[in-house]
């Protein structure tokens, strides 16, 4: 059996830019983002060669006809991982091999149920990359309680790791070169978390250590798609995505010794003129705090392996503070997420245990940051993750001396 | 000891963190405009530019701008009398924000955090 389905009806052999969107059972939602990358695609790539390409895990809700149903001006290429092969990263994995086989020179990839995307989208992710820049991530105007992953972990910890401030690396809208696309194709660092929701991270670390020059987009309208209460189950992506994270640590930790402080980044996309305000997102703060109290009793053990003894202690006088007076202090956050990478390196528990130990920590700090940033409008929610930010830049020479060389 | 480029167009701003900042050790440029920067920048080879925000005829955000795509990493600190244009998502493809004061002990941090920040080439 091959190991990817491809249906190509309009016989396309080449192309320079390549809008992607990977799905999972998006009947409903792709023809959207389909419409929308054909409009941006015309618009502002008239004299290039495009093409919109499906990336798919061989959904059975009719995805692949509801993508070709859709009003699209440029051709279109369905590919699809055989039935039973699951996981985002696999989508990537074969847009990156149909990205070197038709020569593109750019590649933007969008989320199959955004339903905030606009035409201009496409260009601001795409534009970039016929300059000089080889990644691109997205800029936009989120809820301060939507994204509590890259809040809390995916951007502090990869920016005071790698330097580079990227504020979205797992925002799930990009833009990549074709020479980045074969890069990673190429990289020996791909691995079963990667094929699944570990890609975006991945994408974005690999950027980042290889020195790939990077803008942030500024796309204007809020990311609406499907949002998810902080409290609610975690799932695999939490695993997959920290365990991207903390792998590639152990891979980049001589480039990472080195990085002191972080840098920002380019910024492209303006005059969009009036911005628009994402969507409130609820958030449970009993389940938070449930959650983060019923970890004691499942992983206290495992804590007490995995976390210096200092670190352990402070978090025993968090277990003790009533939701009314409930604070999971940021130095103390960056001192668990830094020795339970160390943990993850030593294989002193199984990797998925260790991650399983470390959700309720997770949902603990996303706890105190809800509080912590209860009523603060947008900016002053921003200007808190900034803090946090600063504080593991501070806290780094901890990771560096627990790490050793 | 390090090259700090300033562009602000307001006299006493130029000549307090000049001299503060030569007291300090530092070779500085002190500039009134944004205007024709690049070259300014081509032939100092600063460290670090320190660019005010709010300029008679330009923005130093969108000096920003163009500083960062054609010089990506070179470190800049923007400067303003206005704490409220942290808010302008374009400021953020800056290091560091420093609301103006006449005390220079958090602008001279930033310079040097700026300094001392490094990602291996």
């Amino acid at each position: 059996m091959s190991d990817w389905i491809l249906e190509n009806p309009e016989n396309v052999s080449s192309a320079e830019i390549v809008v992607g969107i990977p799905s999972y059972n998006e009947a409903d939602a792709i023809g959207f983002p389909t419409e929308q990358a054909s409009l941006g695609l015309t618009r502002h790539f008239p004299g290039r060669k495009a093409v919109v390409v499906n990336c798919d895990n061989a959904s059975t809700d009719g995805t692949k006809d509801a993508f070709f149903a859709a009003p699209c001006q440029v051709p279109r290429l369905y590919v699809s991982t055989p039935p039973g092969v699951k996981g985002k990263g696999n989508n990537f994995r074969n847009l990156f091999r149909l990205v070197r086989d038709l020569g593109a020179e750019a590649v933007v990839v969008v989320d199959a149920d955004l339903k905030s995307i606009t035409p201009q989208w496409i260009k601001f992710l795409g534009e970039p990359l016929l300059d000089d820049f080889g990644y691109v991530t997205p800029l936009y105007l989120r809820h301060k309680y939507d994204g509590t992953i890259t809040n809390n972990i995916a951007y502090p910890l990869t920016r005071c790791l790698y330097g580079r401030r990227v504020r979205q690396p797992i925002g799930g809208d990009f833009g990549f070169s074709g020479e980045l696309a074969k890069f990673y194709l190429e990289h020996e660092t791909w691995n079963e978390s990667v094929a699944q929701f570990g890609i975006d991270i991945w994408m974005t670390t690999l950027a980042m250590y290889h020195r790939r020059p990077i803008t942030q987009a500024f796309l204007g309208r809020p990311k609406i798609h499907r949002p998810k209460d902080p409290a609610s189950s975690l799932g695999p992506m939490f695993r997959q995505v920290v365990g991207t994270i903390f792998n590639l640590m152990g891979t980049f930790a001589p480039f990472w010794q080195e990085v002191r402080r972080s840098r920002p980044t380019a910024i492209y996309g303006f005059g969009l003129g009036q911005t628009e305000m994402p969507p409130p997102v609820d958030v449970n703060v009993e389940a938070l705090y449930k959650n983060f109290h019923a970890g004691e009793a499942a992983h206290d053990a495992a804590w007490r392996t995995a976390l210096a003894p200092n670190t352990y202690a402070k978090l025993r006088e968090v277990l003790d503070l009533g939701l009314e007076q409930f604070e999971f202090p940021i130095p103390l956050w960056a001192h668990v997420l830094f020795d339970v990478a160390v943990a993850y390196r030593d294989r002193v528990l199984p990797p998925d245990d260790l991650m399983d130990a470390l959700a309720p920590l997770y949902f603990g700090r996303t706890l105190s940051f809800v509080r912590s940033t209860d009523g603060m409008a947008m900016q002053q929610a921003e200007e808190y993750v900034e803090e946090q930010c600063l504080a593991f830049e501070e806290a780094k020479p901890y990771l560096l001396e627990r790490w050793g060389s | 000891m390090a090259r700090i480029l300033i562009v602000d167009d307001e006299e006493h701003i130029r000549t307090l963190y000049t001299l503060e900042l030569e007291d300090e050790g530092h070779q500085v440029l002190a500039l009134e405009t944004g205007e024709g920067l690049a070259e300014q920048i081509d032939a100092f080879n600063p460290d670090v530019v320190v660019l005010d925000i709010k300029m008679v005829g330009v923005s130093g955000l969108d000096v920003l701008q163009e500083v960062r795509s054609r010089y990506y990493d070179l470190p800049v600190i923007l400067c303003s009398a206005y704490g409220s244009y942290k808010g302008d998502v374009k400021s953020i493809a800056a290091d560091y924000y420093v609301v103006k004061s006449s005390d220079l002990t958090e602008l001279k941090q930033k310079i040097d955090n700026a300094l001392a920040a490094r990602i291996p080439g």
